[in-house]
C-alpha cells in the first residue's frame, strides 16, 4: 500500500540536531488498519506527514500505491480569515472533486450550519475537528491518515464519525495515530510502537498494546 | 501525463482563486480596487507632473509616456515583493500534498500578472478615451516586453525568497537596494537622450530595458538606442534559473527549520 526505503528525517531545534527516523524501511501491509502510538516526541506526526507527502524526508523514498488523504489533524491547513465554506472549496478544488457535493455533505456532517459562513478563525478547536473530519470524508480516498482528530468533539460527533468510518471502512483503509486504546481497539488490526529507542512492528493490536503499556511502565520506572 | 498536467492546474486554479481572495478581502469590489488604486495613483502623479507645466519628453501625452514607466516598474516592485514572502504563506498549505513548494509560487505570481493586465488595459483605455493617447502601435512587441517584464520580476521574487529564507534582514536590504530603481529606469525621461557616460551605467540595470521595450511596443517610432532584448531575457531567465535552483536546494533545509 505505502512503502517507505530507508527513511531518515531530523530537526533542528534550537541549534541541537533531533534524528526523529533513521533509515526506516517499512511496508504498510495491504489491506489493514494500521496504528501508530508511541510516548509524545517519538515522532508520530512527523510519519504520518511523511507518509503523506505533505513533508518530504531527507533521505530515502516514499512510495504509494493509493489514492492518499492528508493527515487529519485539528487545524493544519485551514486559512483563518476565510470562512469555513471557502476552506471547504478550496481542498475539493485541489482534490477534483464535485465542489458543491462536497459542501453539501459537510454541511450535513459537521452541523456548523451559520457558521460555515464565518472566518475560521472565530472556531473553537471542536468547531475546526468537525469541520476537517467532514471535509475529508466527504472527498474518497483509499487510505485516510488520521492525527488524533477522532478523540475531540461531543458524544454525539463521536458517534457519527464512528458511523462514517464503519461506510468506509470496506474499501478504504486507515491510518490512525491516537492515545486511546479503546479506540485503536475499535479501529485497527496491527500497528507501529514509536520509542525513543526505536521503532517495532506488532502484527496484532494486544501485542501492541501489550508492548506499549510496557515501555511506559519501563520509563515511568526510570523517571 | 495528462493526468499530472490536470492535477498541476486544479491546484494551480485553486491556488490562484484563495490567493485572490486572501489578497483581495471578501467584498467583490476588493479586486476592483485593487486595479482602481494603481491606476488612480499614476493618474495622480501626472496630474501633478502636468500642473507643474512639464512637458512629455517623448511624443504628445505626458500621461502616456510617464504611465509606460511607473506601471512597468510596478509590475516588476509587485512580483518581487510579494514573492519574497512566499514561504511564510507555504507552511499551512503544505498540510495538503497535492500542493507543492512552489506552486504558491507560480499561483501568485499568475494572480499578480494577471492584475496588472487588467490596470494596464484600465489606464490606457482611460487615455484614449479622454484623447490622450492612441492604441498600442506594436501590440505583439507590447505583449513580448510585458511577459518578459513578469519572468524578469518573477525571477527576482523567487531570489528574494530564497535569501530571505536564509537571511530574515533582506526584507528590508531589499527594500533599500529596489528603492532608486524609481530614478534609474527611465520612467520620468528618454534614456536613449542621456550622455553616454551616463548610459554605460544605466543599461545594467534590467527593468530600464524593461520601460524601453514597453514603451517601443506602444510607440510607433520609440526607436531606443539603449534596449538590449537579449540582456534583459538573459537576466530574467538567470534569474529564474537561480531562483528555482535555490529553493529546491534549500527545501528540505525550509521544512525542517
Amino acid at each position: 500500500m505505502i512503502e517507505l526505503h530507508g527513511v531518515s528525517k531530523s530537526y533542528k531545534v534550537k541549534a541541537v540536531r533531533k534524528h526523529v527516523l533513521n533509515r526506516l524501511s517499512f511496508t504498510f501491509p495491504r489491506d489493514r488498519n494500521v496504528a501508530i502510538i508511541g510516548p509524545n516526541g517519538a515522532g508520530k506526526s512527523t510519519l504520518m506527514r511523511l507518509i503523506s507527502g505533505s513533508e518530504q524526508p531527507d533521505e530515502g523514498r516514499i512510495i504509494r500505491h493509493v489514492r492518499v488523504s492528508w493527515p487529519l489533524g485539528f487545524s493544519g491547513g485551514f486559512n483563518g480569515s476565510m470562512t469555513g465554506i471557502e476552506n471547504v472549496r478550496f481542498v475539493a478544488r485541489i482534490y477534483g472533486a464535485d465542489t458543491e457535493a462536497v459542501i453539501d455533505y459537510v454541511r450535513d456532517f459537521s452541523e456548523l450550519g451559520r457558521s460555515l459562513n464565518l472566518p475560521i478563525r472565530t472556531y473553537s478547536s471542536g468547531m475546526k475537528a468537525r469541520l476537517a473530519f467532514g471535509m475529508s470524508m466527504a472527498i474518497d480516498f483509499d487510505c485516510y491518515l488520521i492525527d488524533e482528530i477522532t478523540a475531540v468533539g461531543d458524544e454525539s460527533f463521536k458517534k457519527k464519525s464512528q458511523a462514517v468510518f464503519k461506510e468506509k471502512l470496506p474499501n478504504s483503509r486507515i491510518v490512525m495515530i491516537s492515545h486511546s486504546m479503546s479506540q485503536i481497539r475499535a479501529y485497527c488490526d496491527c500497528g507501529l510502537l514509536l520509542t525513543a529507542g526505536g521503532i517495532w512492528y506488532y502484527d496484532a493490536v494486544e501485542d501492541l498494546i501489550d508492548a506499549y503499556s510496557a515501555s511506559m511502565a519501563r520509563s515511568a520506572r526510570k523517571s | 501525463m495528462q493526468a499530472v498536467l490536470a492535477l498541476q492546474f486544479r491546484v494551480l486554479a485553486a491556488l490562484v482563486l484563495r490567493e485572490t481572495r486572501a489578497t483581495f478581502g471578501t467584498t467583490q469590489i476588493g479586486y476592483l480596487w485593487a486595479i482602481i488604486t494603481p491606476a488612480a495613483s499614476t493618474a495622480v502623479l501626472v496630474a501633478i507632473f502636468s500642473a507643474i507645466g512639464r512637458q512629455p519628453p517623448f511624443g504628445a501625452s505626458l500621461a502616456l509616456f510617464f504611465a509606460t514607466g511607473v506601471l512597468t516598474l510596478e509590475l516588476f516592485n509587485k512580483l518581487g515583493n510579494s514573492l519574497m514572502t512566499v514561504f511564510d504563506a507555504n507552511k499551512a498549505l503544505l498540510t495538503y500534498p497535492p500542493i507543492k513548494e512552489t506552486d504558491v509560487l507560480f499561483a501568485r505570481a499568475i494572480l499578480i500578472a494577471v492584475t496588472y493586465v487588467l490596470i494596464m488595459a484600465v489606464f490606457f483605455s482611460g487615455l484614449m478615451l479622454f484623447g490622450l493617447a492612441g492604441p498600442p502601435a506594436h501590440p505583439g512587441e507590447l505583449m513580448t516586453a510585458f511577459a518578459t517584464t513578469s519572468l524578469l520580476g518573477f525571477g527576482f521574487g523567487t531570489v528574494n525568497a530564497v535569501i530571505l529564507s536564509l537571511w530574515e534582514s533582506w526584507r528590508h536590504v531589499e527594500k533599500i537596494l529596489t528603492r532608486p530603481l524609481f530614478f534609474v529606469s527611465g520612467v520620468f525621461y528618454v534614456p536613449s537622450y542621456l550622455p553616454r557616460r551616463a548610459i554605460e551605467w544605466l543599461e545594467w540595470n534590467p527593468v530600464l530595458h524593461a520601460v524601453e521595450w514597453v514603451r517601443s511596443g506602444y510607440y510607433v517610432n520609440y526607436d531606443s538606442t539603449v534596449l538590449d532584448k537579449s540582456y534583459i531575457l538573459w537576466v530574467a531567465l538567470l534569474l529564474t534559473f537561480l531562483g528555482l535552483a535555490g529553493e529546491r536546494l534549500t527545501r528540505i533545509r525550509r521544512s525542517s527549520a
